[in-house]
């Protein structure tokens, strides 16, 4: 019977679809290639709907999918690994399909208003590289192996670049698209390592075991280095603990890479040189959020190292911090979106490290929502501004553009954690887990955890006041320039996109309050039942990816436990209620600074501060300096070397052997037909020399 | 056994081929040079869909349209005619008749004159091509080797750029010398062998060669320090035509002086000739001395890879650019190859086939910006994405596939190399060689990026006084069909992975011992 998996990759299939017919035919449709984005991505949508519902049981019991179905490369002889193409679908990727389908499908929608209607030209490219954009990242979600997830993942890359790079005859996006592609690339060079490593390890890169009838019959490869942690196996010469390390932190520079985790952050805010739906794209649902899902999807694997999951917790709460501090002083409203982005996702990290797998898959979904719609929001408030994106010559859109200013308020409002809209419910989990494994971890790994810990909660507040700065500049006080007063208008096309995700960001947190859920018992904590699955049989296939697998893997190896330092339910309301008045904090700040007519820049008293954090604490120049300051003059050194000494012994030896034999001048400069002849010649006659004289050897 | 075969057929309508473009007026040598070539596309196409080889050629497989025929006797050996296909060979022999078809359709806008002698060499060199894909006599294997540099030296040298003469000589005398090194160092192994061989037939010498015990002392230098001489001089002669780190310096000058159908040539089938030659002669027939000597042979190509893209990083003319980046994928091969691993001989060989098509590919597209633009320093065009947006359109996917883009050929190549070199018992401390080789991926996407951004995109401007319109379609062409080879490659490697694997596991079926290291 043919049920939504068959249909699966036919998710992936649709938006490739789309590429081929806009690429090609865009130039003849009246949209330029809209057209088959929308109805391609609509259908992916249509289809990932059913995946998840057939996922939730909607065709009887609760089931999950786990197949090959393309072998890329079969290793015929002993020890080749044979490389293939599959699909896994389990309740993470009908969740991540969901949401990628949607925002989609929305950022396609609001392109009508932001690229046609603003008259580019180009658009048959533009809409192909959409299409492309999804299906990669759609295809990379349902990967069911480490290498087709790494191949997505380079395609996700490349069509960065494409729509980064889109108005290509500026200097700017030419430089960004570059920037961001090189960046990842660097990142994804530790994953191709590791993709290599796991694959030469395990001979196999599959996420979950492949089942028939219920008895595996392809193991996964989480599931064998968990046999091999047990039997204490050792691999190149290294124990499988620290071998597993090592995989797994290689992995993860493809993940710092493409998520703009610290160091590896740099390319995100130049990136908002792209058209405004992509940054969108990018920033909710696609390039950025492929990093995190990767290592939610190959979570049993870092649940095996411990020193894994805190150097990922670390490198989450820094992050958090770290881009929340520079998204404090931005001027212009993309750029401050861009570093929230960062942080946000520096978030899940430290979710994702310190044991959290629901909250940062939580986290992951209301993130998707509230900046895709801050991102569109802004793409609005661009139309409407004529593309000038300086805050400063903003102010007082709010009773032009209602629509933009109200939905662009529940995503903030969720952007800054603020009860109950989406972002506090995802938020308040993530810091909470992070404090009760960071209490209840034994040794280093809790003390990491609580750093991590103590640096989310502190970004928490700069949150809440760079986001409520951003607002009030934007949105309040009074019209600053002639633009602002008189807005261009915008359409249908831009304000029902902006209208579905409003209502979301103030409403998809309810799908997971576990807070109402512990302190009331009722049962409504969706999310994590999602991931859960059922409580008993079914899913045998998940044995290696649910979240049962993961608590107890958690507590056995990684050594994760939970400890309420205050009890659980006074350390689960001091909990939220720390992080809920940091945040208010920070919007009150920002409204006693900017909520005004005329606003001033207040970070200017930050001094020198300020000068560091406009220059992102000088995180640009020193990656420049290496690429060009180094790299090049050593380059140039090398092409030196090569034209002077390499190539200089040539030219000397041949001049010599040139000069000294001057009576066969003659011939070296002589007619080309002779020298070849002669030298072929010599050839045979020497060939028959040796065999002449061999023969009496 | 028939005598006919298709490689005869093959040979003989490039050669009868050639002759006939020759004696064509230039008005239409190029059309009819195109037109023949065709023949030998469909020949091997043909020869692809009926391959029935098994095996390698040169350890006892089966081969695919063998013929043999007896020629003359000298001393004491026998010379025979011998040809045929293995898995390595067919694919390699596809490129080239694919290849030279391609490069005939884009020199009818750069080549305007003495066009028939042009199109006659480069059909010359199709056939000693051919010859030295299937040759598995030495002797005639030599003389199809040697035979095309010949018209390689014309093609160079008469229809260059202004440094052609140099560029042609120094191509010449480089590879001659090579040639002459590899020569002596294949000679002594046939002394060694003495009594054991009585013909130059590669497969038996190279079964004579593995089944050890065979090789006695020749001028006073026992077995195994002649074997290691012996690996060492046609390593070394090799070395030259892949080329590797530091013998490669002929590389760069030959491809900025040559035409663009030349230069696809030569990145594109005459550079396999060394690694192909490699494969066969000192990996097949050595492969004791070479397991030993691992570590030396790797160094050379972890060498190549990051020499080659640093240089690759420092240039400013294009071709130049594609040129050292060629260096660069060469090295992958010899880390493929010296792994001694399934993947890794398959990939090496893959990559062969993979770059032949992609660093065609960049020349092609590099050569269609340059009919327009009459330049290819990078400073001196930006923005001209705008006035040839498909081949700038090709160009970025390209450049995107030389970077090892996942479903085009290059990335399976390269990743099979990676994987076979990780796994390798050979190269000592093998996960962290591969690591230093793989950099080269990262290197690579920082020339190539930034040359594109500098030129393709940004405002429009050019230094020399042409109009930059599209391409004619006959330019455009065959880059089409060439990244539709690259992503149909990239997507199903099994089209030539399958019979690759099948001609490259023999190489490891058994162990060897004895192999003495340089040290």
């Amino acid at each position: 019977m043919a049920g939504a998996f068959d249909f699966v990759p036919a998710i992936a299939a649709l938006p490739l679809l789309a590429f081929v017919v806009s690429l090609f035919a865009g130039q003849y449709m009246p949209k330029r290639g809209a057209e088959a984005g929308i109805l391609a991505t609509a259908g992916s949508l249509v289809l990932s709907i059913w995946t998840a519902l057939t996922v939730a049981g909607i065709t009887g019991s609760a089931t999950s999918y786990n197949e090959n179905l393309y072998t890329w490369v079969a290793g015929v002889a002993d020890g080749a690994v044979t490389l293939r193409l599959g699909v896994l679908v389990d309740p993470l990727t009908a969740l991540m399909l969901v949401i990628v389908s949607l925002i989609a499908l929305l950022v396609h929608v609001f392109s009508l208003g932001y690229m046609n209607d603003e008259g580019e030209t180009g658009l048959p490219r533009y809409y192909a590289g959409l299409g492309l954009f999804t299906a990669s990242m759609l295809a990379f979600v349902f990967s069911n192996n480490l290498l087709m997830a790494f191949m997505f993942f380079e395609l996700v890359g490349l069509c960065s670049y494409l729509l980064i790079g889109f108005w290509f005859r500026e200097d700017g996006p030419p430089s960004a698209a570059k920037k961001a592609f090189l960046v990842t690339r660097f990142g994804d060079y530790f994953f191709l390592i590791g993709v290599v490593g796991v694959f030469a390890t395990f001979g196999t890169g599959l996420f979950a075991p492949i089942t028939e009838g219920g008895t595996v019959v392809a193991e996964s490869f989480p599931q064998m280095a968990e046999h091999a942690l047990e039997d204490g196996e050792s691999f190149f010469g290294y124990s499988a603990q620290t071998w597993i390390t090592i995989l797994g932190m290689l992995v993860l520079g493809g993940v710092v890479g493409k998520s703009a985790q610290f160091p590896l952050h740099t390319w995100l805010p130049d990136a908002m040189e792209g058209p405004t739906p992509v940054s969108a794209l990018i920033h909710a649902a696609t390039m950025v959020a492929a990093g995190v899902y990767l290592v939610a999807r190959m979570y049993g694997f870092y649940l095996l190292s411990p020193t894994a999951l805190a150097v990922i917790a670390l490198i989450g709460g820094f992050t958090a911090l770290f881009a929340a501090t520079m998204g404090v002083v931005k001027q212009e409203l993309k750029q401050v979106l861009a570093y929230s982005t960062i942080s946000q996702y520096g978030y899940m990290m430290l979710a994702l490290g310190s044991g959290g797998y629901v909250a940062a898959v939580f986290h992951l979904t209301t993130h998707a929502i509230f900046k895709a719609l801050l991102f569109l929001g802004a793409g609005s408030v661009i139309i409407a501004m004529h593309h000038n994106e300086n805050m400063w010559d903003m102010g007082g859109l709010k009773d032009r553009m209602p629509v933009t200013y109200w939905t662009f308020l529940s995503g903030s409002l969720a952007l800054a954690g603020i009860v109950p809209f989406a972002g506090f419910w995802s938020k308040d989990e993530v810091l909470f887990e992070a404090l009760i494994h960071g209490f209840g971890s034994t040794g280093t790994l809790g003390t990491m955890f609580l750093v991590a810990y103590a640096m989310g909660l502190l970004a928490v507040f700069f949150t809440g006041f760079y986001t409520f700065r951003m607002v009030y500049l934007t949105f309040h006080g009074d019209a600053r320039t002639d633009v602002a007063r008189d807005p261009e208008p915008v359409g249908w096309n831009v304000k029902g996109p902006l209208s579905v995700l409003g209502i979301g960001a103030a409403t998809v947190g309810l799908i997971n309050m576990k807070p109402i859920a512990d302190l009331t018992g009722l049962h409504i904590d969706f999310l994590h039942k999602w991931l859960l699955g059922p409580e008993e049989g079914g899913w045998p296939a998940l044995t290696s990816t649910g979240l049962h697998h993961y608590e107890e893997l958690m507590h056995n190896v990684a050594g994760i436990d939970p400890a309420y330092p205050l009890g659980e339910t006074t350390t689960l309301l001091v909990s939220a209620l720390v992080s809920l008045s940091l945040a208010l904090a920070g919007v009150l700040v920002a409204r006693s600074l900017y909520n005004e007519p005329e606003p001033v820049e207040h970070t200017d008293k930050l001094g020198g501060a300020k000068t560091l954090l406009m220059h992102n604490y000088y995180q640009d120049e020193y990656q420049v300096w290496l690429a060009q300051g180094v790299t090049v003059p050593l380059a140039r050194a090398a092409d030196k070397f090569d034209q002077g000494v390499v190539d200089g012994v040539v030219n000397g030896i041949s001049s010599v052997s040139l000069f000294t034999g001057s009576r066969f001048r003659r011939i070296q400069s002589g007619v080309v037909t002779n020298y070849a002849a002669l030298m072929t010649l010599s050839l045979v006659l020497l060939l028959v020399v040796f065999v002449v004289l061999g023969g009496g050897v | 056994m028939p005598v006919a075969g298709p490689i005869e057929a093959l040979l003989a309508v490039t050669l009868v081929g050639a002759l006939a473009v020759f004696l064509a007026p230039d008005e239409w040598a190029g059309k009819l040079a195109t037109a023949i070539s065709l023949v030998p596309v469909a020949v091997s196409a043909w020869m692809y869909t009926a391959f029935d080889g098994a095996g390698n050629a040169l350890l006892g497989g089966d081969l695919a349209f063998e013929s043999t025929i007896g020629w003359v006797q000298l001393g004491r050996y026998e010379l025979a005619y011998h040809v045929g296909l293995d898995g390595i060979s067919m694919p390699l022999l596809l490129l080239t008749t694919v290849l030279t078809t391609l490069a005939l359709v884009s020199s009818w806008t750069p080549i305007d004159e003495r066009q028939s002698q042009f199109y006659g060499l480069m059909l010359l060199m199709e056939a000693s091509l051919i010859g030295v894909f299937s040759a598995l006599d030495f002797f005639m294997w030599l003389v199809f080797w040697e035979a095309v540099l010949i018209p390689m030296y014309f093609l160079i040298g008469v229809w260059g750029g202004p440094r052609r003469k140099y560029a042609a000589i120094k191509f010449f005398v480089y590879t001659n010398v090579a040639t002459l090194i590899m020569f002596v160092g294949f000679m002594a192994l046939v002394f060694g062998l003495g009594d054991s061989i009585s013909t130059f037939d590669m497969p038996e010498i190279a079964q004579a060669l593995r089944a050890g015990g065979n090789l006695s002392a020749v001028a006073g230098i026992q077995p195994a320090n002649l074997s290691l001489i012996a690996f060492t001089l046609m390593f070394a002669g090799f070395a030259v035509k892949v080329p590797v780190f530091p013998v490669h310096t002929w590389l760069p000058d030959a491809h900025v002086e040559a035409p663009t159908p030349v230069s696809v040539m030569l990145a594109g089938v005459l550079l396999k000739m060394g690694t192909y030659a490699l494969l066969r002669f000192n990996f097949t027939m050595l492969r004791e001395v070479a397991e030993a000597n691992a570590a030396i042979i790797v160094a050379f190509g972890v060498l190549s890879i990051i020499y080659g893209a640093m240089l690759a990083l420092a240039q400013q003319d294009l071709k130049r650019i594609v040129a050292y980046s060629s260096i660069s994928s060469m090295g992958y091969v010899i880390v493929g190859l010296v792994a001694f691993t399934p993947h890794g001989f398959g990939g090496a060989t893959f990559q062969m086939i993979s770059h032949g098509l992609i660093s065609g590919l960049m020349f092609m597209t590099v050569g269609v910006i340059y009919n327009e633009t009459h330049t290819r320093m990078v400073g001196d065009i930006s923005g001209i994405a705008d006035r040839m947006p498909w081949a700038v359109g090709i160009f970025v996917a390209a450049a995107f596939g030389y970077m090892g883009l996942p479903f085009m050929a290059g990335f399976a190549a390269e990743y099979l190399i990676f994987q076979g070199a990780f796994a390798s018992s050979v190269i000592p401390a093998a996960p962290l060689v591969t690591g230093v080789a793989m950099f080269g991926i990262v290197i690579v996407a920082g020339y190539l990026l930034w040359a594109m951004q500098r030129t393709l995109f940004g405002e429009y401007s050019l230094a020399t006084d042409y109009d930059v319109s599209r391409a004619p379609v006959h330019d455009v062409a065959p880059l089409v069909v060439l990244l539709a080879l690259v992503i149909v490659l990239g997507v199903r490697p099994g089209l030539v992975y399958q019979m690759i694997q099948d001609a490259v596991n023999p190489l490891l079926d058994t162990a060897l011992q004895g192999g003495v290291a340089l040290w």
